[in-house]
């Protein structure tokens, strides 16, 4: 990692003191409320109210393992859990099996009826609708295909809503592929497929990745719908959390494990896939 | 093996016509290169005969066939292209045999072939690199070796040196006329360098806003340029266009002014031709002397002189405020805003009518 303060033609040491300590208050401010969170996981229902202090484990409070291995066998947190998983991967194999092929389309051919330009803003406005407006027509329409409260209603919802994502992203990082890549393989005899397949894909692939993370997130983030077409079995885990304010009020302790493991997948998925998300992939290919 | 046969050849993007009704045949084993400038329409005409451009209106024909449907592979075509484009993400191994992987060769073969194309480049070593980490001049050589290895009837180069630094380009330029002698086979190659079409070439075509201008070796349209843009485009630095106009006409013999006044009295065809008539009087900068050397001469004044060891380019404004350039063997001892006296010879002159063509 490159400190960029000690860059060359970079100003004095007192304004990169001063950057150093806007990027530190930054981090503080989002970094306190997960850790805040963290600690009142590990407490006894007796502290949450009582530790002073930062609330560090072993010092403000003895920590305790309890409300983990408590919410870690509740059937409701393992269910939407496992849902939330299976909703999000599919979300993301969905939304880009049929966005990567029309951001495809889009980069490299020219549509005569209705102009590229116009065919990427209209997926770009479906984001601009507020979802709520969808909620009733959508409620309707599954309801008589009988797909309340499962898990393809939530995919495909959730599909719907991050389909542009795929699009427009996608879009963007086929036109920055210089195509005499393709033409070349074309010119080696590969058709349009074969050159999207062998070529553009694979180099695409930090934008893939990238893309997946991000309809992942969303789609495991969804509550609105989650909240009106399921009820029983395709509970996820936002919908969980926010079913945590129970007849005795709400049980921060419980809470915060639910929260922490909510976190915690996303962030685990988003390392493992880290690793594809290399820059400078077409490095090499044309001159440069 | 193949020629390649353009018939009035279209291309238009949004209605806007590009290419109006090319027409050229090149023969078998021919080296040819398209050159012209920016926007002339060469890489459009390469593009379209390798598949990767539509065609307007026109039939192409590669050896016998018509090709104009068919898709770029399966013309027998294989392009080197200005940005190399290798595939990143393949090693030079992959990428050399990436066409006859593609088109279902077996493995041995493939690695029979890629090894012989690499030992006719010198890149044996590199075969396991990725593009990322060769130079410019070794990315060129897996690019080519990329064509050579499919064995196709027709090359096709689409500026491939211009990337690459002066010394390189020189070398490779080499590399490429030794190849064409080894492969025997047709080439088209475009550039905007005319060092490379003049050095390169069997014939050249020189292209300006679409249409052909001439069409010949490359010292007949040095010699014999049958246009005024022709005439500008080839040669460096430039050939020395002056305007003038016809004092008066004889059979078989044309009387222009000089800048200055002087009249120059030449044999050219004057048919069509009358008195008053405007003209370009057109010299090469090589034909000029200093010391009033040859049939005749006019004066000017030096702006600037540019020592090059071996030769001395003089910028020189005449008395007409023509800006003429003239080329002194060897080091020249004339000084910045000396008077000189330009030497030429008739036999150098090019004379080119009012509609920029030549008057022979």
């Amino acid at each position: 990692m490159r400190y960029f303060g000690s860059l060359p033609g970079r100003g004095s040491s007192m304004v990169d003191s001063v950057y150093f300590l806007i990027a530190v208050s930054v981090v503080l401010i989002f970094v306190f409320p997960l850790y805040w969170g963290l600690s009142t996981s590990l407490r006894a229902p007796m502290d949450t109210f009582t530790v002073t202090g930062l609330g560090i484990p072993g010092i403000h409070f003895d920590p305790t393992l309890n409300n983990w291995l408590d919410q870690l066998v509740v059937p409701e947190m393992r269910k939407s859990i496992f849902n939330s998983i299976v909703i999000s991967i599919s979300s993301s194999f969905l939304a880009l099996a049929l966005g990567i092929p029309s951001a495809y389309a889009l980069a490299r051919f020219q549509f005569k009826l209705i102009q590229n330009r116009d065919i990427t803003i209209w997926f770009l406005s479906q984001r601009v609708l507020p979802p709520v407006a969808t909620v009733i027509p959508f409620y309707i329409v599954l309801q008589t295909f009988s797909l309340l409260d499962t898990h393809l209603a939530l995919i495909l919802i959730n599909t719907t809503f991050t389909l542009p994502f795929a699009v427009v992203i996608m879009r963007q990082a086929f036109l920055d592929l210089p195509i005499e890549l393709e033409e070349a393989s074309m010119m080696d005899g590969a058709r349009h497929f074969g050159a999207f397949w062998r070529i553009a894909l694979p180099l695409s692939a930090p934008a893939v990745t990238a893309t997946a993370l991000i309809i992942f997130a969303f789609t495991w983030n969804e509550l609105l719908f989650a909240l009106v077409l399921s009820s029983k079995n395709a509970i996820t885990i936002p919908m969980f959390i926010a079913g945590s304010f129970e007849s005795r009020g709400v049980q921060f302790w419980f809470l915060s494990v639910r929260t922490m493991i909510a976190m915690i997948i996303p962030i685990f998925i988003a390392l493992l896939a880290q690793r594809y998300i290399v820059r400078g992939l077409t490095l090499g290919a044309v001159k440069g | 093996m193949a020629e390649v046969n353009l018939k009035n050849i279209r291309k238009s993007f949004d209605g806007n016509e590009v290419i109006h009704g090319v027409s050229l045949d090149i023969e078998d084993r021919e080296f040819v290169v398209f050159v012209g400038p920016s926007g002339c329409g060469k890489s459009t005409l390469l593009r379209m005969i390798a598949g990767l451009e539509d065609i307007t209106a026109g039939e192409i024909f590669i050896g016998d066939r018509c090709v104009n449907d068919l898709h770029p592979a399966d013309r027998g075509a294989a392009m080197v292209f200005q940005s190399y484009a290798l595939y990143p993400h393949m090693n030079v191994f992959d990428n050399i045999g990436f066409g006859l992987k593609l088109n279902k060769v077996n493995k041995v073969e493939i690695r029979r072939k890629v090894l012989d194309v690499a030992k006719i480049l010198r890149i044996e070593e590199l075969l396991d690199r990725r593009p990322s980490q060769l130079s410019g001049g070794q990315r060129q050589r897996v690019a080519i070796g990329r064509t050579i290895v499919r064995e196709p009837s027709v090359f096709l180069f689409d500026e491939p040196l211009s990337n690459l630094d002066a010394a390189l380009r020189v070398q490779m330029r080499m590399e490429l006329e030794k190849l064409h002698e080894r492969l025997q086979t047709t080439m088209i190659y475009v550039t905007h360098d005319q060092v490379e079409a003049m050095t390169m070439a069997n014939r050249i075509f020189i292209l300006n806003d679409g249409v052909i201008e001439q069409i010949g070796s490359p010292l007949e349209v040095y010699r014999n340029p049958t246009n005024l843009f022709v005439a500008g485009f080839i040669g460096s630095p430039r050939m020395n266009l002056i305007s003038s106009s016809i004092l008066g006409v004889q059979e078989k013999q044309l009387t222009i002014q000089l800048p200055g006044g002087k009249v120059l009295p030449l044999k050219r065809n004057t048919e069509d031709l009358g008195e008053g008539e405007r003209l370009t009087l057109g010299i090469r900068p090589e034909h000029l002397k200093e010391n009033k050397e040859g049939d005749e001469f006019f004066e000017g004044t030096v702006d600037v002189v540019e020592h090059l060891g071996n030769e001395t380019y003089l910028y020189i404004t005449d008395a007409d405020k023509n800006l003429i350039t003239l080329i002194a063997e060897g080091e020249s001892n004339t000084q910045k805003g000396e008077t000189v006296h330009m030497g030429f010879h008739h036999k150098h002159c090019h004379i080119f009518n009012a509609d920029g063509e030549v008057i022979n």
